[in-house]
């Protein structure tokens, strides 16, 4: 009987972990080898020479890649820019989510699925369409631009673009990574029992004390998992900063497109793509770390 | 990228609806009808002369495209397969042959050679002419709208038009430049007085300096976009393509606008890109593709990609059929003194690369 019960587990989980295996463990393999070769000198890679030494031929293999990407501040410099990015990101997705999620979650329930319905509607269209949209809104013959350029001409102040800059940038991640935060909300605050808000306000807490110590710590892990769910993504996105950035909007995103697109610079491309899996998988212990210790405290 | 991404799409939407229609055509002629398959930047042949050959051969081209060398490149190191014709720029046709990725021509078959102006062939890239043969060529200029410049007294037969403040300030955001880290270094290069191929690094620094100064003025860095935008009057001043800015010049004429575009070759000199018709080794028609190689050498199917987009012809036999007002353009014909101001791009070996990678980065990034 146990035997055939853990047959049937390894039978049903098999077929996902072998595919992630497959698709996501062999490339990730083959991603740190190629940091460690060389670029070929008309593109690709230097063909691998494991027993070198003794023929005296190149290994292939070297640390240089490494040392190219140490030996300067302005790749750190744009992984912190890219981190800002996607921290504000996370921060004003937070602040635009909570009270749309609240509003859901306490809606009668027969509005609710229609609610969450509207918030997922988005998707329907291809994501790059929706943000050449964002060029057109915010364009400089944009109704949007001239209104404003407008008001600050009457408050006498220089004209703005407010296409091809950070602040459409933002604009841009916030608007396609929105849901990603609604969702995992929304779920969290619809399971809240009434009861204990009742509870607080037989025990004389107003509506803002009721909040900040009943509703807010049991939203905590929501907020982590949608938080996460926005400020990954983000870190690595290329496609907006691309449509949407001005001369100086770079992020780590780009630099990795353009290794492999532009420079035809596969370890070093491999190399930046390595660091960005670090980074994330440092960002997520954090969050975790983060969540558990706070989640015990009170 | 992005375009490249919408182009799979429009890909994929395209096979999509040619297997439905083609499900009957399909059944009936499968057997005999034989394809051409051609990777070509956009916009790069007349649709009638495509029709043209595809009566002549009795066989059907079809068209990959692509908007730059690198991602041409970055698509067959991928390891996309099947193009029997593909049409690079010398340094990637340079890169192509080392790779070992072409077939040698057989030039029995290639008789129309003759018609070949003899400046064009015998480039460092293939000094023999082994594995490719001139197809067009385009320059790197400036584009602007005569009438603005004009009013604003700018010069526009040199480089600082883009690099020097003391002109800039006048056309502050409505100028912008190619997204290309070798094109906007030879024209940084071309103007501090060293040649566009110069490997010094020193100077890519001196020209990098240059470049990060004149940054604040430009509007964006752009490789498309800036055709329309020239066109309606919202950029005064481009770093572009001729081929491009022909087609700006004809869209601002066409829709009746109050201002003209021109473009000039600046007095330093500019970068000539010569785009050849090589023959894919993953090819499966290498005899259609030397009858499409002669096809185009043809001095009348040659006059048409010309008289479509404005482009250099390097074909002796072209001249007739060619409309007489772009024989007369500077730019599209100059004349053998502006020749040889021109340069070709050379491809650099994978630590420059490296080195401009990090330069281009610090560009952005400033």
């Amino acid at each position: 009987m146990q035997l055939s019960n853990r047959l049937i587990k390894w039978l049903i989980s098999g077929p996902p972990l072998v595919f992630l295996l497959i698709f996501f463990v062999a490339p990730s393999l083959i991603m740190i080898v190629t940091s460690f070769r060389l670029p070929g000198e008309f593109g690709g890679l230097v063909p691998l020479n494991i027993f070198a030494e003794r023929s005296g031929i190149d290994s292939g293999l070297t640390l240089e890649t490494y040392q190219f990407f140490l030996s300067d501040w302005i790749y750190l410099e744009i992984f912190l820019k890219s981190f800002v990015i996607a921290t504000l990101t996370t921060i004003i997705c937070i602040a635009m989510a909570y009270p749309l999620a609240l509003l859901i979650a306490n809606s009668p329930r027969k509005f609710r699925n229609l609610m969450i319905m509207l918030v997922v509607l988005p998707f329907a269209s291809n994501f790059l369409i929706r943000v050449y949209a964002w060029m057109i809104i915010l364009g400089p013959e944009s109704t949007l631009s001239h209104v404003i350029n407008h008001i600050l001409g009457v408050l006498d102040f220089e004209p703005i673009t407010l296409l091809f800059s950070p602040f459409a940038v933002l604009i841009g991640m916030v608007y396609v990574h929105l849901p990603f935060m609604i969702l995992p909300l929304y779920t969290n605050l619809e399971k809240h029992d009434p009861i204990l808000l009742d509870a607080a306000q037989d025990l004389g807490a107003n509506r803002w004390q009721r909040f900040w110590s009943v509703t807010w710590p049991l939203s905590l892990p929501g907020i982590f998992s949608g938080s996460a769910l926005v400020f990954i993504p983000v870190l690595g996105m290329f496609a907006i900063p691309d449509i949407l950035g001005g001369t100086g909007d770079i992020m780590i995103g780009n630099l990795i497109k353009d290794q492999f697109l532009g420079t035809r610079d596969w370890p070093f491309g491999s190399t930046l793509s390595i660091m960005l899996t670090i980074a994330v998988l440092g960002v997520t212990v954090f969050f975790t770390w983060l969540a558990r210790s706070v989640m015990r405290s009170p | 990228m992005l375009g490249l991404l919408i182009r799979y799409l429009a890909l994929v939407l395209a096979a999509w609806l040619s297997g439905c229609s083609g499900m009957d055509s399909m059944t009936s002629d499968k057997t005999d009808t034989r394809i051409l398959q051609l990777f070509n930047w956009n916009n790069y042949i007349a649709p009638e002369t495509i029709q043209h050959f595809e009566k002549t051969c009795n066989c059907q081209v079809k068209q990959d495209y692509f908007s730059d060398n690198e991602e041409m490149l970055a698509k067959l190191a991928a390891g996309a397969t099947g193009y029997d014709l593909i049409v690079p720029t010398g340094n990637a046709l340079h890169t192509l042959i080392q790779q070992q990725a072409l077939s040698p021509l057989d030039k029995t078959q290639l008789p129309n050679l003759k018609n070949i102006e003899s400046a064009y062939l015998n480039t460092r890239f293939d000094p023999a002419n082994q594995f490719s043969v001139p197809y067009a060529y385009t320059l790197t200029l400036l584009g602007y709208n005569r009438n603005k410049i004009q009013e604003l007294g700018l010069p526009t037969n040199t480089w600082a038009l883009i690099f020097e403040p003391e002109y800039l300030q006048k056309i502050k955001h409505r100028v912008t430049v190619l997204d290309s880290p070798r094109e906007l270094m030879a024209a940084a290069l071309l103007y501090l007085g060293y040649s566009a191929n110069d490997q010094d690094e020193t100077h890519w620094n001196q020209a990098k300096a240059l470049i990060i100064r004149a940054k604040p003025y430009w509007a964006a860095f752009s490789n498309t976009s800036y055709i329309r935008e020239l066109a309606i009057g919202d950029l005064w001043v481009v770093q572009g393509y001729s081929n491009d800015l022909f087609q700006a010049a004809l869209d601002a004429h066409k829709t009746g606008r109050s201002f003209a575009i021109d473009y000039t070759i600046p007095k330093q000199g500019a970068v000539m890109s010569l785009d050849s018709m090589v023959i894919h080794r993953s090819g499966q028609h290498p005899d259609l593709a030397h009858q499409f190689i002669n096809f185009m050498m043809d001095g009348k199917n040659s006059a048409e990609l010309t008289n479509l987009i404005g482009s250099g012809n390097p074909n002796r036999a072209a001249t007739p059929f060619i409309r007489p007002e772009l024989t007369r353009h500077p730019v599209i014909f100059p004349d053998p003194s502006t020749l040889s101001h021109l340069e070709m791009l050379t491809d650099l070996n994978h630590k420059q690369r490296r080195t401009l990678s990090r330069i281009w980065t610090e560009i952005k990034l400033r």
